[in-house]
């Protein structure tokens, strides 16, 4: 089997995109209204579920308002309208466990059906006199015990995000498949300079090609998620800006090769160029971006992947996604490496 | 000749052959004059941080012009005999001294120039010294070899732009950072670290550029 990794590429990515793409997300919260309520009164408000079964075992549905771990107030009665919806009533107490007027407190829904699901700090509650001692007590009566667990395979439930947490399989893995790539042009580059076979200027020329080109989409599929996350296409994002400079760089070295007629000096010195622009990525899109305050995760004290937002099932699909970017970004490279070589030898005879 | 005598027997050159013609030096001090008058004229009031980014920017463009000519304007034979008698990197090492001078002495006529038309905003002299010196290091780094690369091609002066503008940008990016600390636009942070990473940078770069200069030498 010579072309067993060809294969492999494509089964992976097809694994990608049918498991990626279908499985669905846990259950979450998506709105409440009214969102800001008022200490001493009771008061109703209207959930907004996603991907939520309310209706079924609905007897056995259970809602608090919470902060932190121990303070949790739970609902009075929970009356639910449809699957999406449901109307909690709280009696709240006239005291908040706080110094200050106003509070913010997580929404909490528990089912056998759907799990736990949280809105946090979605509902804020004002006070008018303060009393912290009292407000604690009042707040400690009914505490959160036994949450369900959701049996099913799913892909975690956030707010901003919502289903865009998929474009984790493509805007994530596309980068880290162009690094490997851009690792092997220049690797090529260096031997093509150890060694001066034409053949290694022309590996390191279709890897380059092939960077740029999942380069290029990684930009634009994380300008499609910013656009949905952060609300616009571009926000001067100082990652996207450092990316949008390696482009320009890539860019560069093509600009570099047409400008020679002579292969062998074309070869030589788009090589040493590869080297050196290469050199200059790594500070611009490693060092750069951790100095200052980033939208990304993992910056400016956004949660970085690893912590929550990348749960087991999600990496069984992130990780197998990377290798699966890499070999077909191979493969291209393959194709453009065969035709700059029947090229070559069209010029030559 | 060892490599140091090498390099002091190439910087002599440099300076007496610019001392002797002379319109080089005076090409781009005309060239930084007009350019921070013609900023003046186009911006009348100009905030500190208009004028940290102005400063950097013209510096930018004149250190390109600068420096474009050190490998550009060599002759094909002066290069022949240079690539007999002298080690490459001698001759790369000399270079980026000669130009490293070059552009600080522009830095430092850009700032009198910018200051008289504009007001003079910068309040720690030592840290704006420290990123003019680091500046001019970077820069002459960066274009000289570039302009290395340049050389060998047809189209060079296109070509300088395309092939150095990005590669330049992070050391911008932390120049215009670390001055704008001196102007007291980022008060109270740590610039440290900026100026390590600067270092570093400039370190990678001669580093690499050291390497590689003997496989684009030979023709």
């Amino acid at each position: 089997m010579k072309y067993w990794w060809k294969i492999l590429g494509v089964l992976l990515l097809t694994y990608t995109f049918v498991f990626g793409l279908l499985t669905p997300l846990k259950t979450g919260i998506t709105g409440a209204t009214p969102y800001s309520l008022k200490a001493g009164q009771t008061q109703v408000v209207t959930v907004t579920g996603y991907n939520s079964f309310f209706t079924k075992e609905k007897e056995k549905l259970r809602a608090w308002l919470k902060s932190g771990n121990d303070l949790a107030l739970a609902a009075k009665s929970i009356e639910v309208v449809d699957d999406r919806t449901a109307k909690l009533t709280f009696d709240l107490p006239a005291h908040l466990p706080t110094n200050s007027k106003v509070k913010d407190f997580t929404l909490l829904i528990d089912s056998p059906a759907d799990g736990a699901s949280i809105l946090p700090g979605g509902i804020s509650i004002t006070q008018d006199s303060v009393n912290q001692a009292l407000g604690s007590q009042l707040w400690s009566q009914s505490p959160i015990a036994e949450l369900h667990e959701k049996q099913a395979i799913t892909f975690p439930f956030r707010n901003i995000l919502g289903e865009t947490i998929r474009n984790t399989y493509y805007h994530v893995p596309m980068w880290m498949a162009m690094f490997i790539i851009f690792i092997g042009a220049v690797t090529f580059s260096i031997k093509y300079l150890a060694k001066g076979e034409a053949d290694f200027d022309r590996k390191a020329m279709a890897l380059t090609n092939v960077g740029l080109m999942l380069g290029l989409l990684g930009l634009v599929t994380g300008a499609i998620w910013a656009k949905h996350t952060w609300g616009k296409y571009w926000s001067w994002d100082v990652k996207q800006n450092m990316t949008a400079i390696a482009m320009l760089i890539y860019g560069a070295y093509f600009v570099l090769r047409a400008s020679f007629d002579d292969p062998e000096k074309k070869a030589r010195v788009s090589a040493v160029f590869n080297i050196f622009a290469f050199a200059s990525l790594v500070p611009l899109i490693y060092i750069i971006p951790k100095l200052t305050d980033s939208l990304h995760p993992g910056a400016g004290g956004n949660i970085a992947f690893g912590s929550e937002d990348l749960d087991n099932t999600m990496r069984m699909v992130f990780y197998p996604a990377i290798i699966g970017w890499a070999l077909l970004g191979l493969w291209i490279g393959q194709v453009i490496l065969r035709s700059a070589r029947l090229r070559d030898r069209l010029l030559d005879t | 000749m060892n490599l140091f005598a090498q390099i002091m027997h190439l910087l002599h050159k440099e300076i007496t052959l610019e001392w002797r013609q002379r319109y080089a030096i005076s090409g781009i001090l005309l060239y930084v004059l007009s350019t921070v008058f013609i900023v003046y004229i186009s911006f009348q009031n100009i905030s500190p941080q208009v004028w940290n980014v102005l400063f950097w920017v013209i510096m930018l463009f004149a250190s390109v012009n600068a420096v474009m000519k050190s490998f550009v304007q060599e002759s094909g034979y002066r290069q022949l005999y240079y690539f007999q008698l002298l080690h490459p990197i001698a001759i790369l090492l000399s270079k980026m001294i000669y130009n490293a001078l070059l552009l600080l002495v522009l830095g430092v006529l850009t700032y009198v120039a910018l200051s008289f038309v504009a007001g003079n905003p910068v309040q720690e002299a030592g840290s704006f010294a420290l990123a003019l010196f680091l500046g001019s290091t970077g820069f002459s780094i960066t274009f000289t070899f570039v302009s290395a690369i340049a050389a060998k091609a047809d189209n060079s002066s296109t070509l300088m732009a395309i092939l150095s503008f990005p590669v330049v940008i992070p050391i911008l990016l932390l120049l215009v950072n670390l001055s704008a600390h001196s102007i007291g636009l980022l008060g109270g942070t740590d610039i440290g670290d900026k100026i390590m990473l600067l270092g570093a940078v400039d370190l990678i770069l001669v580093a690499l550029g050291l390497v590689l200069f003997p496989f684009l030498w030979r023709d």
